[in-house]
């Protein structure tokens, strides 16, 4: 197994009742799994977790060969787990330009193989042309590209998507996900991605874990355990 | 299977960095606290017995009156310029703000000059009038006058806050008022004054606290109070000890006022910013109620601004070519110089500090940031003399290894201007960590946490991202440090360096030597440069979409 969470435990200081309880995940190797709750039900939180931006109470988390954090005392910090992640709402630096923003994890790199990463990554995401931009100079739905890439580029063990259409246009999205899909697909990485939209799940996962109040409600395909209404618009996607 | 709270070593290196700082911020006010309860001294008795009641009286009464005064015509404006719409408006707005820029020690022997028997106003009335009027007409250099001065050149304290607040706060508020058929006087006193008591009391609290710190104003006024008594103890007697107690008690009445505001600010909380709020929409006034307004909203901003600038534009000018020299030139390097040197310590410290308090979470941290604004509330001459014992202390200390490198005298530390770029920046610190802890709420987390996940060290993204990004902020707290150490006055005049002189602490100089035309040009400069501060800041913040 290519990810393995077990028993992740975590509540905030100001809760009484846990975030997150017992949470356990695991994933093959190029598969894309979405945790799938409503607001407030831990979701993100998991993810957080995941990335190392909160610390869990117990638990344990080991991507590839390398434990992000154990019971023995291994806790590995968040530079250091080599993730991908697109915040909900990209956090794109504005002071850098796409470029600056894709090369920005790849500080161990040659610079010649730095520039040759994001003239791939450019491509990958079709914005050849948009590589001297400034996020503020972008469309909604291109900063989210160049987030994706930018999460891509450093080759991460394992993405992390939050939320990922919650801040585009209603008429966007179906477009967008077909071409995210297809770029997480292209490059095979492990995804996750947290959302509390049915459809989105529908389209984009291989897998559905289905959280409530922190804990894990329902695992499955989404065909097996989502609603049938979309099955329409599925098989086109699958087409 | 439990993973431990660990701490990662870099916040534990920029917290054991931000400790320090801190440490070293609330060290010399410690200091006064131990040497407080010392035995006293044979001039502390005699203070005691004959003068502690009139430095209490006077000072007292001057917060008092001066408080009243400014929160009266400071709601009033912030009011008028919110609810109403009036010729001129758009320029008062701004322009209520300017007197802010005018240190009220310059403004003071401004109005004096003005006022006194060879002034503008007398010889005019001699002259074309013919007119010889009583000298106690003119009389200002007293506690009526000390009033005038402050209210006039501090209300806009009051003024900004009250109307920030009604600009973001009042609107559903007063339109439900005004459905329900109340006029604009009940409207006013019965809704507006009371939502707005919170910030009411903030900006009275610095109207006071500016009060409590002033010395030059009291001083060229020969008005006793403890920011005085503090200076004749130290300077005329050489008793640091009973310097210090009296500085200890100035600290008490500060104390009181803070907890004073705590009260009156009360437990309930007029905040609506979770809804969306439109701005008041101002009432067109009409007829002589219009230019009743315009009258009064004026004559506030002529006799806070147009007036004293007009005079000290007039005196600058006939007395340019004497003064304008290499002399005024050191001045202003030496302003420069310490006001440049100190603010860029302050912003370093505070963004270290606020950067270690926005990482960490716990105690720790949110006490640091409240000792880190405390130096704002304690009055000029009280820290000056905190900072000296210390530096005596250090000097003392250090005396064997002054002797080991054959330096020629024993107080080194306390005679360097290191002593008085130290006291700035404990005073002013809170000036620029107010502003650079804006800009870390401004910008969140997020881009802190991108660039953790892709791989950046809490360092590397600080110096990468974080740092970048609250730039603005980091230059706009630089700026406004560097303007208050510009107009400041009592830390200047106890602790500078011999034969260093400031713009400042030279103007003071010219003027209580009765040569306040000569004292024109530095305090033109120094009313020039905050005035241009102050309108830059003004239109940044209008431009702001919130």
């Amino acid at each position: 197994m290519h990810v393995q969470i077990s028993d992740l435990c975590f509540d905030y200081s100001s809760s009484k009742t846990p975030t997150v309880s017992d949470f356990s995940l695991h994933m093959q190797e190029g598969e894309i799994v979405s945790i799938l709750g409503e607001s407030g039900s831990g979701k993100s939180t998991i993810l957080r977790l995941i990335a190392g931006l909160e610390t869990p109470k117990k638990g344990c988390i080991q991507v590839g060969d390398r434990a992000f954090c154990q019971g023995d005392g291994v806790y590995l910090p968040v530079e250091k787990r080599g993730l991908g992640m697109v915040f909900q709402d990209y956090a794109l630096f504005p002071h850098m330009t796409v470029e600056a923003n894709i090369m920005f994890g790849l500080k161990r790199w040659k610079r010649a193989e730095r520039k040759q990463r994001a003239a791939e990554m450019l491509e990958l995401i079709h914005m050849e042309d948009f590589r001297k931009r400034y996020p503020y100079e972008l469309s909604g739905g291109q900063q989210q590209r160049v987030a994706l890439a930018r999460a891509l580029a450093p080759k991460p063990s394992l993405l992390l998507l939050d939320e990922p259409f919650s801040n585009l246009d209603a008429h966007l999205q179906q477009r967008i996900r077909d071409e995210l899909r297809n770029t997480i697909k292209h490059t095979g990485t492990t995804t996750i991605f947290v959302t509390h939209d049915e459809e989105d799940a529908r389209v984009l996962a291989d897998r559905v874990v289905m959280v409530e109040k922190g804990a894990v409600k329902q695992v499955g395909r989404p065909c097996d355990i989502l609603k049938e209404t979309f099955r329409g618009q599925t098989a086109h996607v699958e087409a | 299977m439990k993973i431990k709270g660990r701490v990662p070593t870099t916040v534990s290196g920029w917290g054991a960095l931000a400790l320090f700082s801190v440490l070293l911020l609330v060290l010399p006010s410690s200091f006064l606290v131990i040497r407080i309860f010392q035995p006293a001294s044979e001039n502390w008795e005699h203070i005691r017995e004959y003068m502690l009641q009139n430095y209490m009286m006077d000072t007292l009464l001057l917060a008092f009156w001066t408080g009243l005064f400014s929160v009266a015509i400071g709601t009033a404006l912030a009011w008028i310029v919110s609810a109403y719409d009036f010729p001129f408006r758009g320029t008062l707005k701004w322009a209520l703000l300017m007197p802010l820029a005018i240190p009220p020690y310059i403004g003071a022997y401004t109005y004096h000059g003005m006022l006194n028997y060879t002034g503008v106003i007398q010889v005019t009335l001699r002259d074309h009038f013919d007119t010889e009027v009583s000298q106690r007409y003119f009389d200002i250099m007293n506690m009526p006058g000390a009033v005038f001065i402050f209210t006039i050149f501090l209300y806009p304290y009051i003024y900004a806050i009250t109307r920030a607040f009604f600009a973001r706060q009042a609107t559903s508020l007063v339109e439900n008022a005004r459905v329900l058929g109340s006029g604009p006087v009940r409207t006013f006193l019965y809704v507006v004054v009371p939502v707005a008591r919170g910030a009411i009391v903030a900006g009275v609290t610095l109207v006071v606290l500016e009060v409590l710190n002033d010395y030059g104003v009291v001083s060229y006024f020969g008005i006793q109070t403890f920011s005085t008594a503090i200076f004749q103890t130290w300077f005329a007697f050489g008793d640091l000890d009973a310097a210090i107690k009296l500085a200890g008690i100035l600290m008490g009445i500060v104390l009181v006022l803070l907890l004073l505001e705590k009260f009156l600010r009360g437990r309930r909380q007029f905040s609506y910013s979770n809804t969306k709020v439109s701005p008041l929409k101002p009432q067109s006034l009409k007829g002589w109620q219009k230019w009743l307004t315009v009258a009064f909203t004026g004559s506030i901003f002529c006799l806070g601004f147009v007036i004293p600038v007009a005079q000290l534009t007039y005196w600058s000018v006939l007395t340019y070519e004497d003064i304008f020299s290499e002399t005024f030139l050191t001045l202003i390097r030496n302003s420069a110089l310490a006001a440049g040197t100190a603010a860029l310590g302050v912003v370093v410290i505070a963004v270290v500090i606020a950067n270690f308090t926005r990482m960490a979470k716990g105690v720790v941290p949110a006490v640091t940031s409240r000792l880190t604004v405390l130096g704002y509330s304690i009055p000029g001459a009280v820290i000056a003399v905190g900072v000296i014992s210390f530096f005596i202390y250090l000097d003392e200390k250090l005396a064997a290894l002054y002797d080991l490198t054959g330096a020629s005298s024993a107080l080194v530390l306390s005679t360097s201007l290191i002593m008085l770029l130290f006291a700035y920046i404990i005073r002013f610190m809170a000036v620029g960590y107010n502003s650079i802890e804006a800009g870390f709420d401004k910008i969140g987390m997020k881009f802190t946490e991108a660039s953790r996940t892709l791989g950046m060290g809490w360092t590397e993204t600080f110096l990468r991202v974080d740092l970048k990004m609250i730039r603005p902020a980091v230059f706009s707290g630089f700026i406004l440090v560097f303007v208050d150490i510009l107009k400041e006055l009592p830390l200047t005049l106890i602790l500078r360096p011999f034969n260093f002189e400031t713009l400042a602490s030279m103007a003071y100089r010219y003027a209580s030597d009765e040569r306040i035309q000569e004292a024109a040009l530095s305090s033109m400069f120094i009313v020039l440069v905050s005035g241009i501060a102050m309108f830059i800041f003004h239109i940044l913040i209008e431009k702001e979409p919130n």
